[in-house]
């Protein structure tokens, strides 16, 4: 006998959604068949909840009370003046954008040209062909498919598939642009698909933003899967900084580090009241080395969850994790870092570290560190910290007469900036900083 | 003037007293030494008059120009010109010692009524004071006192101080850990500092540092309390008999 579980409103308005939006959804005949798969899976699984260990921090069943529309067919007016403000301290950075507003891909508002060396094409046209389709589904992605994955596979309406020929070195980041505007309230699932060949070097930052005006709330799905080739270096970083109170932010990096390779991820997370930052690492070739980094700032109710499994299944890699998150109110922070090294991975060496720093009695910071080795000659380890803002270092500051609010933004910049550091690049990582500040005062 | 009246003080979150009824007058113009056994409450008395909120006033009052800081933040009292050299200089990990400097140089010349420092200003007032210290400039651009050695972190203070042009200059045990010619840079710098419109307090050990900064006054503060004052030869008659008369009695 099957018991029937009751599907939430949510629940429900994701899969009858689908069937509306479906013919709308770009894609070959086989993309289809593929998007009609996952609905399927979706509406079987359901919304991940606490009962699923990996989610027993965040109820997704419980905390997403409704599904937004998806409005990737509207077009919102939009000019490139609208892209800075939106862009914020990242503006800044020199790069080549490629914009995308609620999950539509915006020539007009992107960099004009190219940029030597790499091949991009967007989602929606990729999947259009058997080839690209091929590209953007039958990738990692789908190895580790969960509801939430699904739901993107069903619903993506587009995103960026990125090329780096092998030997290119970027001259300038690329950015790929993802825009929450206007005044209705959306969702938005989006995927970017990103290659770099063997020996080149890449920097690739997405941004998930809104325009000032655009609605309160917001849903934002996003799949980003990268293959970093052979003796590559690749810096990747994600910026989600939301201005809205009811933005729920869902991600999963799958990226798969070759030989000798050298990724180095980072992701900051703020003003988005829901978010789960899923990051799935696979070590394919000896050698490479992954420096993850990330600071998530939370207030209010915010909610803000980073999952991530690094699979050193080959020897000889070298994986670094540092993630510090700043909670005040009644925010709560979730840290799931889970370090895998399969037997054949001898001479692993991994070290993990998470660190909360809380500004109010009511914030809470949970961290679940795990640790598999089935290798014996490994140097693993990991660490977690909780910590308020410290009496003492706040007294000296404020003895040499830094006020007290100055002397907390000095102490937490100092705090989230051993993590922000870990950015290679100056532009970017000052961007990131500005976007932190911006939050803190 | 300073002027510190019957203060009574205990840890804030303990019964436990540690100054017992200082009474104690610093005119500007003036530096007065600080002297005392281990423990006896020297370092107290100085977070006390920077505000530190570990201890509590349970009775008594201190007066800086005529007027009560008793409720006043430390950073408020810094901009009215105290200034407390820490016995233990703390280390800020991640934040530059220039951009430290620099926001609480403006941070105090704000509060009063004077113009921010641009940049080159500020490189400029830094350079100068910190050559005059012996310090080297690049020392500045790591985090805060991180990696300092024990002396370098006491010259840091007196850059800072330096800096933050206070009028009510409270030094403790500044010389603690400073090597011969050290001790010459650091209290050249406080000399340098002395004037008619300035008051010190200097913590000390050893008659040694007021071979170089002479002070006006000494005072010995033993269990709580000023147990004796004197003229700066009272410093060299400690040296010699050390504190065993302070024993018994003052408790
Ligand atoms: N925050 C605190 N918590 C508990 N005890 C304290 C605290 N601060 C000071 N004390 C105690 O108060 C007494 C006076 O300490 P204080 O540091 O003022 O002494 P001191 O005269 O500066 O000594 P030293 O010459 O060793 O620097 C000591 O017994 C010390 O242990
Ligand atoms: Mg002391």
């Amino acid at each position: 006998m099957t018991v029937a579980v009751m599907k939430t409103k949510a629940e429900q308005s994701f899969a009858e959604g689908f069937s509306e939006v479906q013919e709308k959804l770009p894609g070959s005949t086989a993309v289809r068949a593929i998007r009609e798969e996952a609905a399927q899976r979706f509406a079987e699984l359901g919304l991940p909840h606490r009962r699923i260990e990996e989610w027993k921090y965040t109820d997704l069943r419980n905390q997403v009370k409704d599904a937004l529309p998806p409005r990737s067919g509207e077009k919102v007016a939009m000019t490139i003046a609208d892209v800075i403000v939106a862009l914020g301290p990242l503006a800044h950075v020199d790069a080549h954008r490629v914009v995308f507003v609620n999950g539509s891909h915006r020539p007009e508002l992107s960099s004009p040209g190219g940029l030597a060396g790499v091949n991009i094409q967007s989602l929606a046209s990729a999947l259009e062909t058997a080839e690209g389709g091929n590209a953007a589904i039958a990738g990692i992605a789908s190895q580790h498919s969960d509801a939430v994955m699904a739901l993107n596979t069903a619903y993506m309406s587009d995103g960026a598939v990125v090329q780096v020929e092998a030997g290119a070195a970027l001259d300038k980041p690329l950015m790929l642009v993802h825009i929450r505007a206007g005044k209705a309230p959306c969702f938005a699932a989006v995927r970017n698909v990103i290659e770099v060949g063997a020996k080149a070097s890449a920097r690739i930052v997405e941004a998930f933003v809104s325009l000032p005006g655009a609605a309160g709330d917001g849903q934002i799905n996003t799949v980003t899967q990268v293959n970093v080739g052979e003796e590559a270096v690749v810096t990747h970083v994600k910026v989600a900084a939301d201005a809205g109170e009811g933005v729920t932010h869902l991600s999963n990096w799958m990226s798969r580090i070759a030989k000798s390779a050298e990724y180095r991820g980072f992701q900051l997370t703020q003003g988005v009241n829901l978010a789960r930052n899923q990051i799935r690492i696979d070590f394919d070739g000896e050698d490479a080395k992954l420096d993850l980094s990330g600071v998530f700032l939370g207030r209010g109710s915010d909610h803000i969850d980073t999952t991530l499994v690094v699979d050193h299944a080959v020897p000889s890699c070298e994986s670094r994790e540092l993630f510090k998150g700043v909670l005040d109110g009644n925010a709560r922070g979730i840290f799931q870092g889970k370090i895998i090294v399969q037997q054949a991975a001898q001479k692993t060496d991994g070290k993990q570290m998470s660190q909360a720093l809380l500004l109010s009695e009511n914030a809470e910071f949970d961290s679940k560190p795990e640790l598999e080795i089935f290798a014996d000659d490994v140097v693993c380890g990991h660490g977690a910290t909780c910590a308020e803002l410290d009496k003492d270092l706040m007294f000296y500051c404020q003895s040499r007469g830094i006020p007290a609010e100055i002397a907390k933004v000095l102490l937490i910049e100092s705090f989230i900036g051993e993590a922000v550091d870990q950015i290679d690049d100056e532009a970017i990582g000052e961007a990131v900083m500005a976007f932190a500040r911006g939050w803190l005062s | 003037m300073l002027e510190i009246k019957n203060l009574h003080v205990k840890i804030a979150e303990e019964d436990k007293p540690i100054l017992k009824g200082i009474d104690l007058v610093v005119p500007k113009g003036e530096v007065h030494a600080i002297m005392g056994p281990n423990g006896s409450g020297k370092s107290t008395l100085a977070y006390v008059l920077a505000g530190r909120d570990d201890y509590e006033v349970t009775d008594g009052d201190i007066l800086w120009n005529g007027e009560s800081i008793l409720e006043m933040a430390p950073d408020e009292r810094a901009a009215s010109g105290v200034f407390l050299a820490f016995q233990y200089p703390m280390e800020i990990p991640g934040v530059a010692g220039l951009t430290f400097l620099r926001t609480a140089a403006n941070a105090v010349r704000r509060k009063r009524g004077k113009e921010e420092l641009t940049t080159p200003e500020f490189m400029k007032l830094v350079k100068q004071k910190a050559g005059e210290l012996n310090i080297d400039v690049d020392m500045l651009k790591r985090p805060v006192n991180v990696g300092f050695s024990g002396g370098e972190k006491k010259r840091s203070e007196i850059l800072q101080m330096a800096l933050l042009e206070p009028t009510l200059c409270v030094l403790d045990e500044t010389d603690s850990g400073l090597d011969i010619d050290a001790l010459k840079v650091v209290s050249d710098g406080v000399n340098a500092l002395r004037s008619p419109e300035r008051a010190m307090v200097v913590i000390t050990h050893y008659q040694r540092l007021l071979n170089h900064i002479v002070p006006d006054k000494v005072h010995v503060l033993a269990h709580g309390r000023i147990q004796r004052s004197g003229g700066k030869e009272l410093a060299l008659e400690l040296e010699k008999s050390g504190y065993a008369e302070f024993g018994e009695k003052a408790a």
